[in-house]
């Protein structure tokens, strides 16, 4: 069945258990569906868009409250819309960072924080994490004296994940925050894995600017994601235009330089709001979601030579397993190759993780009900029995 | 029904209505994969949003097609 010409329907959702690492919290809600059926159409937020003409003063749709109801939420001055946690790193670093500035960045950071960097002319230096695959502060402290000492100049800004993409592990970020804090560097949390999946509190963490994921955990559509800071930043970050044009004196009202103007017009912003709700109540049933990727983590190391290279017990639904000594041993004789175990979790429903992976993969089953977790730790197990692996405990 | 001297307001409402509820047919879809066996609640809810489902087709063919 096809929505346009050679465009399939997809259905992925709708016939299996999703288990993809960064498809799980973006999962839109029916809510969002049915705001997307509403306002598909291209500048569909506009149509009682009145002076100041910017995108955060739209009434109807709600947006100007949602822009302060989402600062609430993260316990934060200020918000804003943006196309994706990206465009968050892109604007700070924009206002932040001036070419030839060291930034710290961590050995987990996401490339679009590399990129960020790179589009400011600024240089990186990455916080190493420990043999736990952990940010620890004094590893952040050492990193910052030795930046210090080789540039002679102090970071103009440092990135950090709450929960990083590799491992979905939870780093200390409010201690990381303080030791940054005590050279003054303004730091950067980016929560696209927990802002909306965890409760987060950006005064708490000590976040000067804190990113949020839409597409990857607030079930919005892709792109979108908010940028939220603190009234001392504010000003800086959410800089407005004072430009005018010299033939026709043209001036441009007050949209904001970083953000381009106004965000997201249309069916992103809505889909973001009409899920709000839902993800506000979500947040606070995430131990129920740890449970469930427990039951699921604890059914894999029940399978002989299976290891968990996450943080354990988990403190997220995002997980890293190592399966190199007993799925990747079936893999080496199978004749599906590789493929032996995504296929044989397809025919019972489940699927997200990578095509052909035995060795080393993720998996987030954030969203899953409990029969579903029980389902997919079941199925692990049968699978293994099935090729003659050794299950214990 | 007709709205000022072109809308057909009615028939409009029944289509995005009509698209809602099978809206939350999907939904219920989606929260029972992958085998998709309704708990007694659930069957009562997808019985009840298919009653409504059929009223708005009803309206449409009324609109459109009368």
């Amino acid at each position: 069945m096809n929505c346009g010409e050679g465009i399939d329907t997809r259905q992925v959702d709708e016939l299996f258990i999703n288990l993809d690492p960064i498809q799980a919290g973006g999962r839109l809600t029916t809510d969002a569906m049915k705001a997307v059926l509403a306002y598909g159409d291209g500048y569909s937020v506009c149509d009682n868009c009145v002076k100041p003409f910017r995108l955060d003063h739209i009434s109807k749709p709600p947006l100007a409250d949602f822009h302060r109801d989402l600062a609430d939420f993260l316990q934060m001055d200020v918000a804003r819309l943006v196309p994706g946690a990206r465009r968050g790193f892109q604007a700070v670093a924009g206002a932040l960072v001036s070419p030839g500035d060291p930034v710290l960045l961590t050995a987990y950071s996401h490339y679009t924080e590399f990129l960020s960097v790179e589009q400011s002319r600024g240089i990186p230096f990455e916080i190493p994490a420990d043999e736990l695959h952990i940010i620890t502060p004094d590893a952040a402290a050492a990193r910052i004296e030795e930046v210090i000492r080789t540039t002679g100049k102090t970071p103009s800004l440092m990135f950090v994940e709450q929960v990083d993409y590799q491992y979905g592990n939870l780093h200390p970020v409010a201690k990381i925050a303080k030791v940054a804090h005590q050279y003054d560097i303004p730091v950067l949390c980016n929560g696209a894995y927990t802002v909306g999946i965890m409760e987060v509190n950006g005064k708490e963490l000590g976040a000067d600017f804190l990113t949020g994921s839409g597409h990857k955990s607030m079930a919005a559509p892709a792109p979108s994601g908010v940028l939220a800071t603190t009234d001392e930043w504010a000003d800086k970050v959410f800089r407005t235009t004072g430009i005018k044009g010299d033939l026709t004196g043209r001036t441009f009202g007050i949209k904001e330089v970083e953000m381009m103007g106004c965000t997201l017009m249309g069916v992103t912003s809505v889909g973001m709001m009409a899920s709000f709700p839902h993800v506000k109540k979500r947040v606070k049933e995430f131990d129920r979601q740890l449970q469930h990727v427990n039951t699921i983590v604890d059914a894999l190391l029940s399978i002989d030579g299976t290891k968990i290279q996450s943080e354990y017990p988990r403190k997220h639904t995002l997980t890293r397993m190592n399966t190199i000594d007993s799925f990747d041993k079936v893999a080496k004789t199978h004749k599906k190759r590789g493929f032996f175990l995504t296929s044989a979790l397809r025919e019972r429903g489940i699927t997200g993780i990578l095509a052909g992976s035995t060795r080393v993969w993720k998996f987030n089953s954030y969203g899953v009900s409990k029969e579903q977790a029980d389902h997919v730790a079941r199925s692990f197990i049968e699978i293994a029995e099935a090729e003659g692996l050794t299950i214990t405990g | 029904m007709l709205q000022g001297k072109y809308m057909s307001k009615r028939s409009v409402d029944a289509v995005f209505q009509g698209l809602y509820l099978l809206t939350d047919i999907r939904g219920i879809l989606r929260d029972t994969v992958p085998d998709h066996r309704l708990s007694p609640g659930q069957k009562k809810d997808a019985e009840k949003i298919l009653g409504k489902l059929e009223k708005q087709v009803a309206i449409l063919k009324e609109e459109l097609l009368a």
